[in-house]
């Protein structure tokens, strides 16, 4: 039965007029259009909520002092800079006018908003960038207070942050504007010399000048997701080569793909991840591990706080020992490569606490064979880098089998350099069949990537520990382990090359690889005896992810013993201790 | 005064609404979802808007095109009905800002009574009895005694980040208390880490009594006695009935008036239910206060005589109530059944489809309230409540039987319905007896 029209109507007037003297009406501002879906927003859900569309999650551009105000402890902030005088280094007609109009309009005084904030707490210098004016274009004055907040950052000793927006150099400004390229990146140099942290958070749009400069130069490179970032506008590539672009180029995730971008940060979660890089950047002196151990009574321990897990352990060891002596040397090299064995990642969560991951090479990709970040051992912030195999074939397809390609060692060592600048130990877990094998790794250079982190590694002025947990597949491993001391689980392998390849070179049969397995060396036991290796960790039976509880206290106290041996070592010492350790191979 | 109503609901309190409008003279828009547009609100209202795709993220709860579609339809006021946005504050507080009548309280009343602690110590201030308990956190069985004693005893002791009965006990006695402290306690801190305790009165069988109440914008209030909620199934009602056989003329009085007080506490106006907990020696205590017109609340018009909705609209339009509190009296005994699209056998699993027939009961003191006609297909995305089978009688007794006669007249095919569990409850001994308390469904599917 369709009931369209068959019901009568309360009236037989077409329209209604309303007896009260004021009518319904949406006060001007109350509701918005999302200028991204489309849809209308109430104005104050978009206010409250972090400038994000309710509809489509879009991120609205922020004003500078709203994105102050969401990052900084309430009250905290406090302006530097805020009046400059107005300059016109071209003489340029109109320009004056037009400057006085937005600052009337906007309420600000430039593109750029610094000064200095706590954010939960953890002091720091800021840099805001306000797309409303001249759409942050780079003029002298933009310039001018960049440069003069790292300089007082680097004075006070505080890390910066600067939240970069623009559409690049300043036209009216000419080639003064592009000198402020030169000078702000000047600045963050000598900051950078002086050891202080610089974080850059990338924000819709950041593009031209800013891009190639400041924008690009953080330690740590942030950015809200999908925001524009690039050298050239998308429009001006499109009309220079006559293509059209494909979707999501430039985009934040594109640049994170690319490895440009450490990560892609939710505007929620963005005050809480700032503030835990800032805390995580707090030296680390042999002092303060001392004490950080020593505080900590729980290192080594079993997480099962029953008394008789010590007891459990030490049978267990007696255990495998007598297992270590009764398997053949190929099958350790079978079980290093068991599907269920721990893989780096299960490391990671393990042993650290605040694991947070950093991404790309800030060359050319981000490697997914190789996982690295910062994170905190006992409270001491350390820098971890695993080579990690997947769990899943759809992982191990991400990660490449952790096989790592160029980018991924110039990752590592992106990495590792930056631990040395800030102090910080470096915890390499090595598992590779290899470095990848294929055209684009030579393309791009796979031996030089090797070779380079040898030789940088062997100079790296902190501590560096390599843990050997699964297959040590020749220099794609060892570009990890130029470290000062090389442990390995108790059936890990570590090898020039895989068995099957060993006895393809030297007998022209790779089926001989179990007998080629025995005469290489290649486990734990032998490389201990021939002085290649320092110490073995024992491991139990079937060891998968599920019963890691006994290595990882193992290794938490053994990882903690390091730490503390040899943080006490100046930079000369350590580098002076590494290089003996392979001069005597 | 209001000329024209936006109803923002759907199902049978749209029209419920709609009909109230027209008896007035007041003229009605109707929203609906796409998956709405030929339900029987949007046919019957003289006019309709859609409002957005079928689910209600993107209709019945879009405050934005909720909004628009009154302005641009000139309607003077907003009736939300219950559920959906009706208890929103913040959806109550845009109407205000775009001078639009919201037939309901003022959105700061609507806030404050939705925040639980702030509701519960607006209430001890007013003298509303609540469910006595710690005001600190207890961290050990000593103190935790001390406590019990004074709260009195059966206790319930909590976690403070319980849920879902871990780290819960009950002490009936003081000799107990020891035990389920430390059993309670030990169990929090093996399952949330945490050690933090609370003791509570231990309210046990409790019925579910709430009052009606109606207050104006000049200071009246008056309640119009209670309903008897407590055939409940995972806190969703299923009967309801008034006057409740638990209730002496002595325990309605006292019970009214801590309602009107707890609505005056929280100078509440228009439609109210203030929920109570009424233990078998006759304590009582405040839940909480519903800031809308119930799903249930046929049952008071009946024994009232008194148009609920129509009262809201007038309230809503500043008028002063057409009623004083020695105006209400209670006539006879009502019954309420929701018909749910439900089957009880499969868990009472929602049975959405379409109505290939169907035959609904009437006569003398039977009414129906709902949405469904013969060909209608009731869609997946909303409540699976199709209709409500009131009846009204001299007393409980022929007002149970004459539910029985009307459920058993009813016929609804094509989809699955609770009608045949409801008619069961009805047979329940103890239902008949009133021997009735909130676990009664919980013990009847045992």
């Amino acid at each position: 039965m369709n009931l369209k029209d068959m019901f009568k109507k309360t009236s037989g007037r077409s329209h209604y007029i309303s007896l009260r003297n004021s009518r319904p009406e949406v006060p001007t501002g109350l509701l918005r259009k999302c200028n991204k879906c489309g849809a209308a927003i109430i104005a104050e859900d978009v206010k409250n909520g972090y400038y994000i569309c309710p509809k489509c999650h879009g991120y609205f551009r922020v004003h500078a002092y709203r994105r102050i105000e969401m990052i900084a402890d309430e009250g905290s902030f406090e302006e530097w800079d805020k009046e400059m005088d107005f300059v016109n280094p071209l003489d340029f007609k109109g320009y004056e006018e037009k400057i006085d109009h937005l600052k009337e309009r906007t309420k600000l005084n430039e593109a750029v908003v610094t000064g200095k904030v706590l954010i939960n707490g953890n002091p720091a210098v800021v840099g805001v960038c306000d797309g409303r004016f001249m759409m942050a274009s780079m003029g002298w004055i933009v310039g001018e207070k960049i440069t003069r907040a790292v300089e007082r950052a680097t004075q006070e000793k505080l890390p910066v942050i600067i939240f970069t927006c623009s559409g690049g150099a300043r036209m009216q400004e000419g080639i003064v504007s592009l000198m402020q390229m030169a000078k702000t990146s000047a600045a963050l140099k000598k900051h950078s010399d002086a050891g202080q942290l610089y974080v850059s958070v990338l924000t819709d749009p950041t593009t031209g000048g800013v891009t190639a400069s400041f924008a690009m130069l953080g330690d740590i490179i942030l950015a809200e997701p999908k925001a524009l970032i690039g050298f050239a506008g998308p429009r001006v590539i499109e009309q220079t080569i006559g293509q059209k672009l494909p979707k999501g180029f430039q985009r934040s995730e594109f640049l994170l793909d690319h490895g440009f971008v450490d990560r892609i940060v939710e505007r929620e979660e963005l005050k809480d991840v700032l503030a835990r890089i800032l805390k995580m950047h707090q030296r680390a002196d042999a002092a303060a591990v001392k004490a950080a151990l020593k505080a900590d009574g729980n290192i080594g321990a079993a997480q099962t706080a029953d008394s008789g897990a010590h007891a459990e352990i030490e049978e267990e060891s007696s255990v495998t020992e007598q297992i270590r002596d009764s398997l053949s040397a190929w099958e350790r090299v079978q079980i290093s490569r068991q599907k269920d064995r721990p893989v780096g990642t299960d490391y990671i969560d393990a042993l650290f606490t605040d694991f947070m991951e950093f991404h790309g090479d800030r060359y050319f990709k981000d490697d997914h064979a190789i996982v690295g970040g910062i994170a905190y051992f006992h409270g001491i912030p350390v820098t971890v880098i695993a080579q990690a195999k997947g769990k899943t074939t759809k992982e191990n397809l991400d990660r490449n089998f952790s096989m790592p390609s160029p980018d991924g060692y110039r990752k590592a060592l992106r990495l590792m350099k930056q631990a040395e600048k800030f102090g910080r130990p470096v915890i390499c877990f090595v598992d590779t069949p290899g470095a990848f094998c294929g055209l684009e790794a030579e393309e791009r250079g796979q031996g030089e990537a090797i070779a380079r982190n040898l030789f940088e590694l062997s100079g790296l002025k902190v501590p560096v520990l390599s843990v050997v947990i699964g297959e040590g597949g020749s220099g794609g491993a060892l570009a990890m382990a130029v470290a000062d001391e090389v442990w390995m689980l108790e059936n890990a392998v570590y090898s020039v090359l895989s068995p099957e390849g060993f006895a393809s070179i030297l007998w022209k049969d790779s089926k001989r690889a179990s007998e080629a397995a025995e005469v290489m060396k290649l486990t734990a036991g032998d490389l201990k005896r021939l002085g290649i290796i320092e110490q073995v960790i024992p491991e139990p039976e079937e060891f998968t992810d599920e019963n890691m509880e006994d290595v990882r206290a193992d290794l938490d106290g053994r990882i903690a013993g390091f730490l503390e041996n040899y943080t006490e070592y100046s930079a000369d010492e350590l580098t002076a201790r590494r290089y003996d350790r392979f001069r005597g191979m | 005064m209001i000329g024209k109503v936006l109803i923002a609901n759907r199902g049978e309190i749209a029209v419920r609404i709609i009909r109230a409008c027209r008896e007035m003279g007041i003229e009605t828009v109707a929203v609906y979802s796409e998956a709405d547009r030929d339900a029987l609100h949007t046919q019957l209202a003289d006019e309709a808007v859609c409002i957005g795709p079928a689910p209600s993220s993107e209709s019945y709860l879009n405050m934005q095109n909720i909004i628009s579609a009154t302005v641009i339809s000139g309607a003077d006021a907003i009736h939300p009905g219950f559920g959906f946005l009706s208890e929103n504050s913040r959806f109550a507080e845009l109407c205000e800002q775009c001078n639009i009548t919201f037939i309901g309280p003022k959105s700061q009343v609507i806030q404050s009574l939705g925040n639980k602690s702030e509701a519960r110590n607006t209430m001890i201030n007013a003298g509303v009895p609540v469910i006595p308990g710690s005001t600190e956190p207890i961290f050990d069985a000593e103190t935790g005694a001390k406590i019990a004693e004074e709260i009195g005893y059966p206790v319930i002791v909590k976690a403070a980040l319980g849920g879902g009965g871990k780290g819960m006990r009950v002490a009936q006695t003081p000799e107990e208390f020891e035990n389920s402290f430390n059993t309670a306690q030990k169990e929090a801190q093996m399952a949330f880490g945490d050690n933090t305790m609370y003791i509570e009165h231990f309210v046990q069988h409790p019925r579910h009594i709430e009052f009606q109440i109606l207050a104006d914008e000049h200071g009246n209030v008056i309640h119009l006695g209670e309903r008897d909620c407590s055939i409940q199934r995972n806190h969703q009602k299923m009967i309801e009935e008034s006057p409740s056989i638990a209730l002496t003329p002595e325990l309605r009085e006292k019970m009214g008036e801590a309602a009107v007080k707890a609505a005056k506490a929280a100078h509440y106006t228009n439609a109210g239910t203030i929920e109570f907990l009424l233990e078998k020696n006759n304590n009582f205590y405040f839940m909480e206060m519903n800031t809308r017109i119930q799903v249930e609340h046929p049952v008071t018009e009946w024994v009232t005589g008194i148009d609920l909705v129509k009262e809201q609209i007038r309230i809503a339009d500043g008028r002063p109530l057409s009623y004083k509190q020695e105006d209400v009296h209670i006539t006879g005994h009502a019954i309420e059944c929701r018909i749910n699209a439900e089957n009880p056998a499969k868990n009472f699993r929602p049975s959405p489809g379409t109505i290939t027939d169907m035959y609904l009961p009437g006569g003398k003191g039977v009414r129906i309230d709902s949405a469904i006609y013969s060909g209608y297909t009731v869609p997946p995305y909303y409540d699976s409540m199709l209709a409500k089978l009131i009846v009204h009688a001299k007393n409980r007794n022929e007002a149970i039987r004459k539910m029985r006669s009307a459920l058993g007249e009813v016929i609804i095919e094509g989809i699955d319905t609770n009608v045949d569990y409801q008619y069961e409850i009805l047979n329940h001994p103890d239902f008949v007896s009133g021997n009735i308390d909130i676990e009664f469904i919980e013990r009847l599917s045992e």
